[in-house]
């Protein structure tokens, strides 16, 4: 069963005093199985939140059906056991750490005998102990975060729902966070996150979608994405003449000149080869020579190239 | 199916938890502190007076009461419930397995409560004051005061079904501008009765029986000139505001159910 399906998921905003309409999402299909890290990326404005506020309950779409396990988000139970961390940390800044993860395992329902327990154990568990009893307005950015996912995963959330968990954070702190998600998979749960800091989601997830102008222009398991594709071929040269290197340029997918370094990227191994040949000939020396690997990055700029509209 | 007291709990965490965050609010304190300042006042004012002096500390202190019960009422409660939507801390509230009447059923109820432990403040202040100026205190003050509670609900219904829609400015004038026009209602009425021009008195009229009339639910000058009042019209007074203030309430769930948070 998944965890998350969505089937034509649109959502348009009428925004303004012209009501002309911002179509926010235009038909997501998504499937998040059971288990697995999901990662939903896609650049600034591409619809991740709304997407995930639509599966929150927090907005209606305006076509299209989404379902957390079994049930419709339009129902209640279907946040049962869904844990939820909103974009940006906007959280009760009159509570303490404690009293704010209290306050949820209320609205959840767990009994008076275990919350504190399980308060205090969520609140170790993020680094949040010494600040449990210290109003959330004192707190820092990273702090909040972290009081996020603790108030997120104290009712034993079977699916997790973080939108830009690491965003603002520091490198420790994204490492944590990291960890953090990959550990709540060890324990049997679904997390989806949405980021676009893509080398987070290259390191955990199992599958990607990715969304750009409110379509998911690519979905599916990472090592598929990644690992099919031929990558590049980096070739760096020194000591060749202007006319090579603006006949190497052409040939390039990509190509930089530093002084008397030159870059150049090669999309195929033949063309590289070609090129390889040249700079010997024309008595230059090579510096480097490296396949590159496709990553989650040119990916993702590869096909938002064309439609951005930020 | 739910049980019904499980939502009833969940109304309950979301009630303190409004009771918290206004017991943490500066606001409210200042609030407080002009209200028993100016009860006080009543004393110095009854000096410069002539006439019946009882009469001026009763009357003083009761519309003390009304007034910044109703600013409290409007200004704090519109506050609360706004912050929470324009501020997004809704959002990981409304992401708990619970239905959004919840929400507003628990502010309101944390909002009545805390108007309830205003009114017994100005009141406890109120009623010092007359003990020290051996003034006389009648029934009727207490049904005033009752009443005066009973207002202060339906303006918090009233704060709270604007701001089901809107935001907080908006909410907050159009709230004033109904308490203001419910205490005027009745001369509203007559004004139109007495026009020539035709669809104006058809206007008023239907005015003057829908808007909530919070003359009925002022007995002040009646209880600052030392009358009690017959017990079942204060009762059925009290069930009129009751009635109003839930209608507003099942009004703003209807709203705040279809309504997207961003
Ligand atoms: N309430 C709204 N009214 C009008 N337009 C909106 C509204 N909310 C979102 N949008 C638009 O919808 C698009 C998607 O926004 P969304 O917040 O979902 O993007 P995102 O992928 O989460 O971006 P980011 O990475 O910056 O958080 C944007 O173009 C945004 O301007
Ligand atoms: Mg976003």
């Amino acid at each position: 069963m998944s965890a998350i399906r969505t089937r034509g998921l649109a959502k348009s905003f009428r925004s303004g005093l012209r009501a002309r309409s911002v179509h926010a999402l235009r038909g997501i299909d998504l499937d998040v199985q059971e288990g697995e890290i999901f990662g939903f990326l896609g650049p600034n404005g591409a619809g991740k939140t709304t997407a995930i506020k639509i599966l929150t309950g927090l907005i209606r779409a305006s076509a299209g059906e989404a379902w957390i396990g079994e049930l419709p988000v339009a129902s209640p139970e279907s946040r049962r056991r869904l844990g939820f961390l909103p974009e940006g940390t906007f959280f009760h800044e009159y509570l303490t750490g404690r009293e704010f993860c209290d306050m949820h395992a209320r609205l959840l329902g767990i009994p008076r005998a275990e919350r504190a327990d399980r308060v205090q154990q969520l609140l170790i568990r993020v680094g949040l102990e010494k600040s449990a009893a210290v109003q959330i307005r004192h707190y820092s950015k990273g702090m909040r975060q972290r009081v996020g996912l603790a108030q997120a995963l104290v009712g034993d959330p079977a699916l997790v729902i973080l939108d830009e968990p690491m965003s603002g954070l520091d490198p420790v702190g994204r490492r944590e966070v990291r960890d953090l998600i990959l550990g709540l998979r060890e324990q049997g749960r679904t997390v989806f996150f949405s980021s676009h800091v893509l080398a987070d989601a290259e390191m955990i997830c199992d599958q990607v979608a990715v969304i750009v102008a409110g379509r998911v222009v690519e979905a599916g398991y990472l090592a598929d994405l990644l690992g099919g594709q031929v990558g590049g071929v980096e070739l760096v040269a020194e000591g060749i003449g202007e006319e090579l290197s603006a006949e190497l340029s052409r040939a390039a997918r990509r190509s930089v000149a530093q002084g008397a370094r030159h870059l150049f990227e090669f999309s195929g191994e033949d063309t590289a080869e070609k090129a390889l040949d040249r700079v010997r000939e024309a008595g230059g020396r090579i510096a480097s020579l490296v396949p590159t690997r496709r990553s989650l990055e040119d990916l993702v700029i590869e096909r938002s190239a064309p439609e951005t509209d930020r | 199916m739910t049980p019904l007291f499980q939502p009833l709990k969940r109304v309950a965490v979301l009630a303190q938890n409004t009771l918290r965050e206004a017991v943490r609010n500066r606001l409210l304190y200042n609030l407080l502190f002009f209200a028993i300042l100016m009860i006080a006042s009543s004393v110095a004012l009854a000096e410069l007076h002539l006439g019946d002096r009882d009469r001026i500390y009763r009357d003083v202190g009761l519309s003390a009461i009304a007034f910044f019960g109703a600013l409290i009422a409007i200004f704090v409660g519109i506050n609360l419930v706004n912050r929470e939507i324009a501020q997004k801390t809704i959002y990981t509230l409304l992401s708990k397995p619970l239905y959004r009447w919840e929400f507003l059923a628990g502010k309101y109820a944390g909002l009545v409560g805390l108007l309830a432990f205003q009114v017994v403040v100005m009141t406890l202040c109120f009623l010092g004051v007359l003990w020290l100026q051996n003034a006389e205190i009648t029934a009727g003050l207490f049904q005033a005061i009752g009443l005066i509670y009973a207002e202060l609900a339906l303006v918090t219904a009233l704060a709270l079904f604007f701001s089901s829609f809107t935001g907080s400015y908006l909410a907050g004038m159009f709230t004033l501008a109904f308490w203001i026009a419910g205490h005027l209602l009745a001369d509203l009425r007559s004004f139109g009765a007495h026009s020539e021009v035709e669809g104006l008195r058809a206007l008023t009229e239907a005015l003057y029986w829908t808007l909530p009339n919070l003359d009925r639910l002022d007995l002040k000058s009646e209880a600052a000139a030392g009358l009690t009042l017959d017990t079942g019209r204060v009762i059925a007074a009290g069930a009129y505001a009751a009635c109003y203030s839930l209608g507003l309430l099942l009004a703003a769930a209807f709203v705040f159910r279809r309504r997207d948070f961003q």
